[in-house]
């Protein structure tokens, strides 16, 4: 089974996008042979995260709640998997309400996508250190970062990265290699990143085919559980 | 007809680098790890220039390049880099583009901080036209160095060289100025690779120039090959158009450069 951990539904305002609605992104899954995504709303992304975005509809999404911290935010939610987004929607990662929120994913056994480009070194490296079973997934990560990466992968054994923008050379390998396979995440950061440059690195890639099955979709069956649905 | 996957063990990726890189870590620098991949996923031929010339020293990167190009024939094919720095750069491209597997001249505007139409470039282009070599230059929208404007002016100066506009101009922002120059210059032809490039952009791309004026390229090992390979492989396109952009279109302009 193949999930992708990353992937936005809706319009976006960069772009006209098949995945604008929910059946243009069946489709560009179907064509893509994903199986199931967990998907962000662009509505939560590039409008206001406050709001509740609209329902999905289909079994093979995974709506991924957008969480904002402090008396102008959402609070936390129950669910598997939710995204913060510190830099785009304007609050700081580990400011006192930023912490409790974390604190509250942490209790819950909630993990977390978060963008590379979203937070930096040092946040993360503060966030990971006081709550260390926080489950942070960085997503976005590019080509450029892999030093960095490995500063943090080594002395948080919560964080685990996606697949999206990690293509730097034989990069997913050394991670996998390295650290785990269960720690290696696919995923596309679609329509606003490539999906179909990861979806064919994933078949190709030279690790072991228990590994490729984790990275695929084995930790996010793991991390989503029977409902699938995050919830 | 139509086989999915007719085009493995075709492919000419016309944009690659062998060696390591300052700015950033590469998991493993060796060619043999991109021979390796170019296995994997059906890739015959790369053409490749050497890191250390794209940065700091072009004379040490070109006889790395030499070195490599022996070592794997037929695999690797060879652009030599020019720095128009160098007061013998001129004379050395020349001889460089007669060794065995040169099959052009890399320009990177942006390093050099050379613009691509400065006087500095011309020897190179001059050499390109006098062997027929193709030459492969960075080209980045917005860039003082290499934007798609600059490719039209060295385009329309030589008409005969084959002119690669790495990365399509780089930048989604600048994909339509890219097809714009590639419309005007008969002898532009936009390469694919990039980290903002999507199957998406590429098609559009496909739509707007032409598969036969395109060229598949990864920029491996700087970033992975495969997901390069992939956006052109699972992009919406049409099969002719797949095969023209990951081997067609470069095997074309190889022929006419030998």
């Amino acid at each position: 089974m193949v999930i992708d951990i990353d992937r936005v539904l809706g319009p976006i305002p960069e772009d006209d996008v098949a995945s604008a609605d929910e059946q243009g992104l069946l489709a560009e899954l179907d064509r893509l042979r994903i199986d199931l995504a967990c998907v962000v709303h662009s509505h939560a992304l590039f409008h206001d995260p406050t709001s509740d975005p609209p329902r999905t509809v289909s079994d093979r999404l995974v709506r991924v709640p957008v969480l904002v911290p402090g008396p102008l935010g959402t609070g936390a939610v129950p669910a598997r998997l939710v995204r913060l987004c510190p830099a785009e929607h304007r609050f700081a990662l580990t400011g006192p309400h930023g912490l409790a929120l974390a604190g509250d994913l942490s209790d819950q056994g909630t993990a977390v996508l978060l963008g590379w480009g979203s937070a930096t070194f040092e946040e993360i490296h503060h966030l990971a250190t006081r709550y260390p079973r926080l489950r942070l997934v960085l997503i976005d990560t590019g080509y450029r970062s892999l030093r960095e990466l490995a500063d943090l992968m080594d002395a948080h054994p919560a964080i685990g990265v996606d697949t999206a923008t990690l293509n730097g050379h034989r990069s997913v390998e050394w991670l996998a290699r390295r650290y785990g396979a269960h720690r290696v995440w696919f995923g596309t950061g679609a329509p606003v990143g490539d999906d179909a440059g990861p979806r064919f690195q994933l078949d190709h890639l030279d690790l072991p085919g228990a590994d490729v099955a984790l990275i695929a979709g084995g930790n996010a069956r793991a991390l989503l559980g029977p409902g699938r649905d995050g919830r | 007809m139509n086989d999915p996957d007719a085009w493995r063990g075709r492919v000419v990726d016309a944009h690659g680098h062998l060696g390591g890189w300052s700015g950033f870590a590469i998991a493993d620098t060796s060619a043999e790890s991109l021979v390796a991949l170019m296995d994997r996923c059906g890739v015959a031929a790369m053409c490749v220039s050497h890191l250390l010339g794209v940065g700091p020293d072009a004379r040490a990167g070109n006889a790395l390049l030499l070195a490599e190009l022996a070592r794997w024939p037929g695999r690797f094919l060879g652009y030599a880099v020019y720095d128009p720095h160098d007061p013998e750069a001129p004379g050395r491209v020349r001889d460089l583009l007669g060794e065995p597997g040169m099959i052009g001249v890399k320009l990177h505007p942006d390093t050099h901080r050379h613009p691509l139409d400065g006087p500095g470039y011309e020897p190179a282009f001059a050499a390109a036209a006098a062997t027929g070599a193709i030459v492969l230059s960075h080209g980045e929208h917005g860039s003082p160095w290499s934007d798609p404007a600059r490719f039209a002016t060295v385009a329309g100066r030589h008409p005969a060289v084959p002119l690669l506009m790495g990365h399509a101009g780089l930048w989604p922002s600048g994909f339509a100025a890219a097809a714009d120059v590639a419309q005007r210059c008969p002898n532009v032809v936009l390469e694919t690779c990039g980290s903002r490039m999507t199957a998406r952009h590429l098609a559009r791309l496909v739509a707007d120039v032409g598969a036969d004026r395109m060229v598949f390229g990864s920029d491996a090992l700087f970033l992975d090959l495969r997901v390069g390979l992939g956006r052109v492989v699972l992009a919406p396109l049409d099969p002719a158009d797949r095969d023209r952009l990951l081997f067609g279109t470069m095997t074309r302009l190889l022929e006419g450069a030998r």
